[in-house]
């Protein structure tokens, strides 16, 4: 079973947030809440400005899942985190533990107070059957179960952002690389996929970050 | 990093999620005027290496994004791998582990001890221990401590030891409740809390009898009770330490991550939860010693904080100074004696 990881080439990314509104529209994100967003390094800086598209990177060893007052996370077969709103009491703790951000709250009341926690599925849905209604409302497009990829990956017009099986993304770039000659950082990959389980590869060789 | 809670000590790992920012800021490659600059040399000498762009994403400062929010220009935060190794380990394994010692404690004490009784005879003389302001103050925190308490350790211990039993919906369902009732009655306890603090802190102050108390744990363990003031050190520990430092630490951090909307960043709410999750164990396990000795532990203890009288026998035997002073005039405290006394000792 092929295992689902996030590639952004920083050498590509320009920064268009293309992505960000393609994943919006395409699963009706709550208001407020941005599954994906882009970060730039160093921004407006001659010779040193480098753009990263930033979502849920479904970690194999996920912080959220660790901290989880309920437990309301869970891998899929393909190694996707995906969460039960049903189960999601808005305690924040998968805010705080996350490193890249992802987990997001809609607003529901007064002072802040946390509403059902809200984030990137890879476009894979939540527990609910594949395609229904509920499983929309809730979390969006189910774009795995209609054998598509995520709608952020495949409408970026760089192609800097890849989603999909890592080794055929990791080879993707790694032919990227050896054309450019140099550069082989994959960003965030020591982060979310860093240790290894389950027969998982690690991380290809000069992952970084 | 996930073992980082079991392999270093817990003392080292809160010194050093302390001392964080400071070792980050010794230990950092450069500062971001320097990263910019060795990458801008990098380009020319040698391109596509952007070995200063990855130190200055792994250094987690703020960076731009044109997605509003909190903290979302920053691209990676590593402070989050501590917290997760701190709560997960140390403190749900200690807390967790201290409680049910003192637990044992407290019911082994009370098996080999048994409740401390008066020795004489009561006299049928009242004496007003608590006024109507302290005991709405005792009560209103004691109330609201116990719900506090109550939901958060279903809310930390919850998901290892009920979760199992009683399965995921119906653990869903408590621990929102807990959630929502830990959010909603906080505000209540950090109130009648500082009511608490303004109505004891006078008899709490530490007299030189205190001293001898200490030394022999107040006879608790055997041998003859020491004489105290209104209050015995025991007492005066558990407000100092319980009440007024722990209840006080409780009440800001809980405010930090109570109220979200002020934009204190993750490393702010991650310290505040760590502090939250170690005193609140803490303060438990001194609660627990608290509740025990003013219910079963002491006959009269609980009449007295019910009623507000006591016995001038217990008032003796168990805060003989404080008696004296009554006795002498030296306290004005109002006393009850004939059918209205009769009536309170049967509460």
């Amino acid at each position: 079973m092929a295992r689902m990881k996030f590639l952004c080439d920083a050498e590509r990314c320009i920064a268009c947030n293309g992505c960000t509104t393609a994943c919006k529209n395409e699963n009706e994100v709550p208001w407020g809440v941005n599954r994906r967003r882009v970060v730039t390094v160093n921004d407006g800086v001659p010779g040193a400005e480098k753009s990263i598209s930033v979502a849920c990177m479904h970690c194999s060893d996920a912080p959220c899942m660790a901290v989880c007052p309920v437990d309301c996370f869970y891998h899929t077969e393909e190694g996707v985190v995906l969460h039960d709103k049903d189960l999601c009491i808005g305690c924040g703790y998968c805010f705080y533990a996350c490193p890249f951000g992802a987990p997001q709250f809609p607003q529901a009341g007064a002072f802040g107070l946390r509403g059902k926690m809200d984030k990137c599925t890879f476009c894979a849905g939540g527990p609910e059957p594949d395609g229904s209604e509920a499983e929309f409302e809730k979390y969006g497009r189910n774009r795995l179960a209609e054998g598509k990829l995520p709608l952020c990956a495949e409408m970026c017009a760089t192609k800097a952002l890849l989603a999909g099986d890592g080794d055929v993304i990791a080879n993707i770039y790694r032919e990227r690389v050896t054309v450019r000659g140099k550069g082989s950082e994959v960003w965030g990959w020591a982060t979310a996929y860093g240790q290894p389980k389950g027969g998982q590869k690690p991380a290809p060789q000069g992952a970084k970050s | 990093m996930s073992n980082l809670g079991r392999i270093v000590g817990p003392i080292a790992v809160i010194a050093a999620l302390a001392l964080a920012g400071a070792a980050q800021a010794q230990t950092a490659p450069g500062t971001q005027q320097q990263l910019i600059q060795q990458q801008q040399q990098r380009r020319v000498e040698q391109p596509l290496n952007n070995a200063p762009v990855w130190k200055e994403v792994r250094s987690g400062r703020p960076q731009f994004t044109s997605i509003p929010g909190r903290e979302t220009n920053v691209l990676i935060q590593s402070s989050g791998q501590t917290w997760r190794a701190l709560r997960d380990g140390p403190i749900t394994q200690y807390g967790g582990w201290l409680l049910v010692i003192v637990v044992l404690a407290i019911a082994g004490f009370y098996f080999v001890r048994g409740q401390i009784k008066l020795h004489g005879a009561p006299t049928g003389r009242m004496i007003e221990r608590f006024g109507g302001f302290d005991r709405v103050a005792h009560w209103s925190t004691a109330i609201t401590f116990c719900v506090m308490a109550v939901t958060g350790l279903i809310i930390l211990f919850g998901k290892l030891v009920l979760l199992p039993v009683i399965g995921y919906t119906l653990f869903a369902w408590l621990a929102a409740l807990s959630k929502n009732l830990h959010n909603f009655v906080g505000p209540l306890f950090i109130l009648s809390l500082l009511a608490t603090i303004v109505a004891f802190v006078r008899d709490n102050l530490p007299q030189a009898a205190d001293l001898k108390w200490i030394a022999t744990a107040g006879g608790m363990f055997g041998g003859r009770e020491v004489p105290s003031g209104r209050f015995n050190a025991g007492e005066k520990g558990w407000f100092w330490i319980g009440v007024v430092i722990l209840g006080i630490a409780m009440s800001v951090t809980g405010l930090i991550m109570l109220f979200p909307n002020f934009d204190q960043t993750r490393a702010t709410m991650q310290l505040a939860n760590i502090v939250h999750g170690i005193g609140a164990a803490l303060f438990v396990a001194l609660g627990l010693g608290h509740i025990y000795m003013g219910t079963l532990g002491v006959q009269g203890a609980y009449q007295a904080m019910r009623t507000g009288y006591v016995d001038e026998t217990w008032a003796k035997e168990h805060h003989q100074l404080w008696h004296d002073d009554i006795k002498s005039g030296k306290i004005q405290a109002k006393t009850e004696e004939g059918a209205l006394a009769q009536m309170q000792r049967q509460h």
